[in-house]
């Protein structure tokens, strides 16, 4: 089973926004949505030795995700080759992964009420292809592949080149969008652009800390209640009314 | 019957009356409430067992992660799961509010809330002596009550308060096109709501079902109909109204045809005047 990984060379990226537009007209991401960003991370440095970059995100399928729990109807969900995904059938647009996710990968598309994000174009490398934002790129700033394939170009990336994680001391949770390009570009992106903290919606945390506690007490007393009485009805024999 | 012959308060019953009694009906539901009855309880037992699995979440889930694998496998996917919970949901919904747009007048009145709902010093009483009752700690009688017992009212009024809800939220989320907030805030009042109305569904079902002294309750919500003797002996309030009412309604039969009588004899003399004196 493939473990699949996307590896940005920021170095490569020039901030075109061609993957933004192939991913926003293949999957049909309304206005105010996405899938995938690029974000200018700003400028370093005084003249001439100026350092700028830009930070693509996207949904970064992480090994850990906090987004999965945090969905009640579980349609959000990981395969095994670690795509995190969004049964559209399932999902009713509450939201509450949208707040799990500390890099902001999540919106709710409005037009089908539904969590939308990127999931590596799942059914694209059904087909056998490669995701519409890598087959874009015109300056192949992003690589995708295979993570646990020894002679891949990913594999090559991460365990060779050092690509790095966009992680905090806080939240590590294992992302699978890796990031490369000169000295100070990927700190950049990260100063710019922190790794957020994962939330749980406020009638989430009622949920558990509080409704589940009423419901189970509340059902188990009566279930009791009527439980006793029954057991006395066994003990004594039955009265009927008409006696 | 004569009104005057109609006890005020229950009295203790000879052997023959009580088999006289048993063997007399009185009618309780009309037929639209008995469908709505079992038209509620199924759909009620597949909202139930459909809603419960379709929570799977580790911090939200409430049923062990097999009863909702089954549940996902009988109905094809946990998306057909949904599909089924929400048809099954809105359709229960949209037939209780035509049920209420068509039958409001019948069932919204003062009197007939305060008959289903409206609590009095009798049921307080009744509530006390029947929970020591059932844990044989008393041997008082519990005082006479109406067309339903105090048991039955709190039960109303929690299903009517819950019911509401349910099918508000329920909609919000089948719907689920406005804001993520109040999606969140539905599931939650969708839950607590259905909870709490399980906790007096399980009253409910063991006094309908199983426990013996109000069987013919459960038999009434099939044929609409209870023996008299029930009623004496568990709903005298609501006995001594329907004894009431047919009195007076033989009453108004007899002064009818006591006026019909008078009518038809002046009519007589109209058409036929007798032979006047000469």
């Amino acid at each position: 089973m493939p473990r699949y990984a996307m590896v940005i060379d920021q170095e490569r990226c020039v901030g075109c926004q061609s993957c933004t537009v192939a991913c926003k007209s293949e999957w049909e991401v309304p206005e105010g949505g996405a899938r995938t960003r690029v974000r200018n991370a700003g400028t370093r440095g005084t003249y001439p030795d100026l350092l700028s970059t830009f930070y693509v995100s996207q949904c970064n399928h992480c090994d850990h995700p906090t987004c999965v729990p945090a969905c009640p109807s579980g349609a959000t969900y990981q395969d095994a080759n670690g795509i995190v995904r969004v049964n559209k059938d399932v999902c009713i647009g509450c939201g509450s992964c949208v707040a799990a996710c500390p890099y902001g990968a999540r919106y709710i598309n409005a037009n089908k009420g539904v969590v939308d994000k990127c999931d590596f174009c799942a059914s694209r490398l059904e087909q056998g292809w490669e995701p519409a934002c890598v087959l874009t790129c015109p300056g192949n700033a992003k690589t995708f592949g295979d993570l646990e394939n020894p002679g891949g170009k990913v594999f090559n990336m991460v365990y060779r080149q050092g690509a790095t994680r966009m992680e905090s001391a806080q939240v590590a949770l294992g992302p699978n969008v890796y990031y490369v390009g000169k000295a100070g570009h990927v700190e950049m992106a990260a100063t710019a652009f922190p790794v957020g903290t994962p939330k749980t919606v406020a009638a989430g945390k009622i949920w558990g800390a509080v409704a589940k506690k009423l419901v189970f007490l509340s059902v188990g007393a009566t279930f009791l209640g009527q439980a006793v009485a029954f057991f006395r009805q066994l003990a004594t024999g039955e009265k009927q009314y008409e006696e | 019957m004569a009104s005057t012959s109609i006890p005020v308060e229950p009295l203790p019953l000879s052997a023959e009356d009580a088999h006289l009694l048993s063997q007399s009906h009185i009618k309780k539901h009309t037929i639209s409430i008995v469908l709505l009855h079992w038209f509620n309880a199924i759909v009620w037992a597949i909202e139930l067992a459909t809603g419960s699995a379709l929570i799977v979440a580790p911090g939200y889930g409430f049923m062990p992660i097999w009863y909702s694998k089954m549940m996902d496998s009988l109905a094809g996917g946990h998306a057909n799961l949904l599909r089924i919970h929400i048809a099954v949901g809105l359709t229960w919904s949209i037939v209780f509010v035509i049920y209420a747009i068509f039958g409001w007048r019948h069932f919204l009145r003062a009197e007939v809330l305060r008959k289903e709902v409206g609590i009095d010093a009798d049921d307080i009483q009744w509530l006390r002596i029947r929970l020591l009752l059932l844990l044989n700690r008393t041997r008082e009688t519990l005082p006479p009550q109406g067309a339903y017992n105090a048991g039955q009212k709190l039960y109303a009024l929690l299903v009517y308060a819950m019911v509401p809800i349910i099918m508000v939220t329920g909609w919000v989320m089948a719907m689920h096109r406005f804001s993520p907030f109040l999606i969140q805030w539905s599931m939650l009042l969708h839950f607590i709501a259905a909870g709490m109305v399980v906790s007096g569904l399980m009253i409910h079902i063991y006094m309908g079902a199983v426990f013996p002294e109000e069987r013919p309750a459960f038999y009434s919500m099939i044929t609409g109909l209870v023996d008299e003797l029930y009623a004496y002996s568990h709903h005298f309030k609501w006995w001594r109204e329907v004894k009431l009412e047919e009195a007076e309604w033989q009453a108004s039969l007899s002064r009818k045809s006591k006026l019909t009588a008078a009518v038809a004899a002046s009519t007589d003399d109209a058409i036929h005047p007798r032979p006047s004196k000469l």
